[in-house]
């Protein structure tokens, strides 16, 4: 194995994945009703196509793709769609969602099969990606199809398949790993055919080394990291693997990279060789505040609660629901909402489990400064921001911030650092100056 | 369908590292009782009870701000107060008159720290700034009444020698009922005194008295820079501030603070090799002929290295500031050592640094990620 890689900066945060990284995937069938978000990926939500009482079949649009970084939407199950609604959601307050009552679950496939993607032109897989309705799966949900359209006179020589899972807790992508690797290499082969690159990696944290010996022994490249988080943040990524720094404002394709996660590339593959579109993904139930922690394949539109039932149920002090991993996630105050193409996590944390620290001035300590993976200076653009001085804020780099948390895990003064940077990036983008 | 259960909703991260600033604030406090227990040791418990008044001070002086100005007062007890008060209480001579540390305390906290916005807000160093009020104010008590170190066991019975050499002016401190000893920083003084005397003399023609004057700062700079003088330095057996003569228990609460990681090293290192560097440059009788080792264990540098350049709250945040921080303090020291009106220049130099802290800042902001360097 080679020398382990890493970016400079960074925390080592507890892992806490040894709750549910030895549970096998479980297959949950779908629930009897549904409630398929239409704003799973980012971008405009997809545009309704069907009305209350429609009989809908696996893998119907039901939504329309709605703009350039905007995705279709598929019906996970057979059965009659109940209404069109708004309805929370895991990742904003509400949205719009196809409820569908659930008869059945089979079939699924509504594109012709393709054995041997060779035979086909990368822009026909592209244009099958995007009918797919594949987004990244591993939290930011940017439609795939657009990673697989570079301009042209980007040259993109470098594909990195992202299976570093640093969010504590999660263990959706090792699972993943562990459980199919062949779909994930089918599908990093087809995306490397498509974007016409030869040098193709994997990225793993040298804490999964079951998954790195797996992708070895299957002939993949894999480039071993070093635990640290936000090692699986697609900058630091990238920095690791090639040395290259994604220019301020730029993209990964800027330094000719392109970065998938591994949940992504298995998606594609299954578009590709099956012929379905996005319908399921796989997903971490755990943290002490649920009985049994575990690792779901569970349809989109499953509810929380759904899953939380499966893993049974909540344990007596269950504090904190989080969408996601304990770094980026978002609290919840229900567990009411259901799961979308990038939920990787449900948290039910703990009273233990959770920081919970009273808000005190900061003392400048420049612990921020020191572990910001952007270098940035997290305390300085957060002071700025407290006394609603945007402009102030903007040239410490605010809008470079790309909330990992990192500064505020580290925080002595537990000051709401992240918050501070958003509100700062929102107010610069609404174009406020002071 | 949803359930009734609500969770509580809070911002991400959802985990944190269990430092605070409280833990901070004891952490300094716990590194600073060797250096206490050296004190208490060499200059009597009276060294052990003003720090004791200072800190009860800071508290209160802390308290009735934050009463005051209706905050909350439990801010009082974050032990950032007892910090500077034990702070300001290690820069004073052990003989000082009680009230003394009591003055100096409350206008610290009130002046220093509370009235910038308290924690975090203050631009200087409160309890160098508290110092430095006391020296404008009381510069004879201040200067006077080094205890020479271990005399209060005695009395003011016996003869005492400091650093091998017994000074004129000694003489008693009858609050204290012990003898005053100079400071080595003070002995360093006068052999730069004895040389302006010498090229004076030997300007007027009067060779011999120039040669004897010249004899003298000689001897003297050489039993300062005797293995005898540092093995007390780093002991401690020595006079000076309270809290700064025992060299080596302070760097035991350093490797406590670095262990705890509250100790950044790039402050202290930088401003110890800067003292060393111009130590050898200009701190002695030419150029280039200093001694470094002495500079460095004598007076206040090593307390001020470890806990008042690397003060959190008044120097540079970015890791190059951080340095350049540490340069500038240590050059300043040396120049006010060397040529200034005060044998020490730590505590001055540092609350000089400590007003450009923000141009620091400002000029050392890191490069972002992905700014300006070029990918190939």
């Amino acid at each position: 194995m080679a020398k382990a890689r890493t970016f400079k900066g960074g925390i080592h945060p507890p892992g806490n994945k040894n709750l549910s990284s030895g549970q096998s995937i479980r297959t949950l069938p779908a629930p009897e009703t549904v409630w398929v978000p239409l704003c799973q990926h980012m971008g405009a939500p997809s545009k309704p196509l069907v009305l209350k009482g429609d009989k809908v079949v696996r893998g119907q649009e039901i939504g329309a793709q709605n703009g350039f970084i905007s995705l279709p939407t598929h019906s996970p199950v057979n059965g009659t769609v109940k209404s069109v609604e708004d309805f929370p959601m895991p990742h904003r307050r509400t949205g719009p969602v196809v409820v569908i009552e659930t008869e059945s679950e089979d079939g699924g496939q509504v594109f012709e099969k393709w054995d041997d993607y060779s035979s086909h032109s990368p822009a026909e897989i592209t244009e099958r990606v995007k009918l797919a309705g594949i987004c990244g799966m591993g939290g930011a949900s940017f439609p795939t199809y657009v990673k697989l359209s570079p301009p042209p006179d980007k040259n993109i020589d470098t594909l990195i398949i992202n299976g570093i899972e640093c969010e504590p807790y999660l263990t959706a992508d090792h699972r993943l790993m562990l459980e199919n690797p062949d779909d994930i290499i089918l599908g990093m082969e087809i995306l490397a055919y498509t974007l016409g690159v030869e040098k193709c990696l994997i990225g793993i944290e040298v804490n999964k080394p079951d998954a790195i010996k797996i992708m070895e022994e299957k002939g993949c490249s894999v480039l071993p990291l070093k635990v640290s988080y936000p090692q699986g943040a697609e900058k630091q990524l990238i920095d690791a693997a090639t040395g290259r720094e994604v220019p301020v404002g730029g993209l990964p394709l800027d330094v000719g990279v392109v970065v998938q996660n591994v949940g992504t590339a298995a998606a594609v593959a299954v578009a590709v060789r099956d012929g379905e579109p996005s319908l399921r993904r796989i997903i971490t139930v755990t943290g002490r505040g649920v009985v049994s922690p575990a690792n779901y394949d569970a349809c989109v539109g499953t509810l929380f609660s759904d899953l939380i039932g499966k893993s049974g149920g909540y344990t007596e002090d269950v504090k904190r629901l989080i969408s996601g991993g304990p770094m980026m996630g978002i609290s919840l105050y229900t567990d009411g909402v259901p799961v979308t193409k990038g939920t990787s996590g449900v948290l039910a944390l703990i009273g233990d489990e959770v920081r919970d620290v009273v808000e005190s001035p900061c003392i400048r300590c420049g612990k921020c400064v020191d572990v910001c993976p952007l270098r940035l200076t997290p305390n300085l653009i957060a002071m700025a921001a407290e006394n609603e001085r945007w402009k102030l804020a903007g040239e410490f780099g605010a809008m470079n911030c790309m909330a990992c948390g990192t500064c505020s895990y580290v925080c002595p003064a537990g000051r709401y650092l992240v918050h501070y940077i958003k509100k700062a990036q929102d107010a610069i983008r609404a174009g406020k100056e002071a | 369908m949803a359930q009734t259960r609500r969770f509580e909703l809070a911002m991400p991260p959802h985990v944190g590292a269990s430092q605070t600033t409280r833990k901070i604030m004891f952490d300094v406090v716990i590194a600073l009782l060797p250096a206490l227990a050296a004190a208490t040791w060499f200059f009597g418990p009276r060294a052990l009870l003003i720090v004791f008044l200072s800190a009860a001070t800071a508290v209160v002086a802390e308290y009735l701000c934050l009463k005051f100005m209706k905050r909350p007062v439990s801010f009082a007890l974050d032990g950032s107060a007892i910090v500077t008060g034990m702070l300001l209480a290690f820069n004073l001579p052990s003989g000082v008159p009680f009230w003394l540390p009591v003055i100096g305390t409350a206008f610290a906290i009130v002046v220093g720290k509370q009235a910038f916005g308290g924690l975090g807000h203050n631009i200087v160093n409160p309890a160098l700034l508290g110092r430095a009020f006391l020296m404008a104010s009381f510069p004879i008590l201040m200067t006077a009444g080094w205890i020479a170190p271990e005399s209060w066991k005695t009395g003011t019975e016996g003869a005492w020698e400091t650093n091998g050499i017994v000074l004129e002016e000694m003489s008693t401190i009858p609050e204290a009922d012990a003898i005053s000893g100079a400071t080595p920083l003070n002995v360093l003084k006068q052999t730069f005194d004895l040389d302006a005397s010498a090229a004076n003399a030997q300007l007027e023609g009067n060779t011999s008295e120039a040669e004897g004057l010249e004899e003298r700062a000689v001897s003297i700079r050489s039993a300062l820079s005797s293995n005898s003088t540092y093995m007390n330095l780093l002991i401690g057996r020595t006079g000076g501030c309270l809290g700064e003569t025992s060299v080596i228990l302070l760097l035991v609460g350093a490797i406590y603070l670095v262990m705890r990681g509250v100790l950044e090293l790039r402050l202290p290192i930088s401003y110890l090799l800067t003292v060393a560097f111009f130590a050898w440059v200009f701190g002695g009788s030419g150029w280039f002929n200093g001694d470094p080792l002495f500079h460095v264990l004598a007076g206040g540098v090593v307390l001020g290295g470890i806990f008042m350049v690397s003060d959190m709250v008044t120097t540079p945040v970015t890791p190059k500031g951080r340095i350049i921080f540490g340069i500038g303090a240590g050059l300043l020291t040396m120049v006010i050592r060397r040529w200034g009106g005060y044998p020490e220049g730590c505590s001055y130099s540092i609350l000089l640094m400590n007003l450009v802290t923000p141009l620091i800042d400002k000029f050392t902001l890191p490069k972002v990620f992905g700014e300006v360097k070029k990918n190939g």
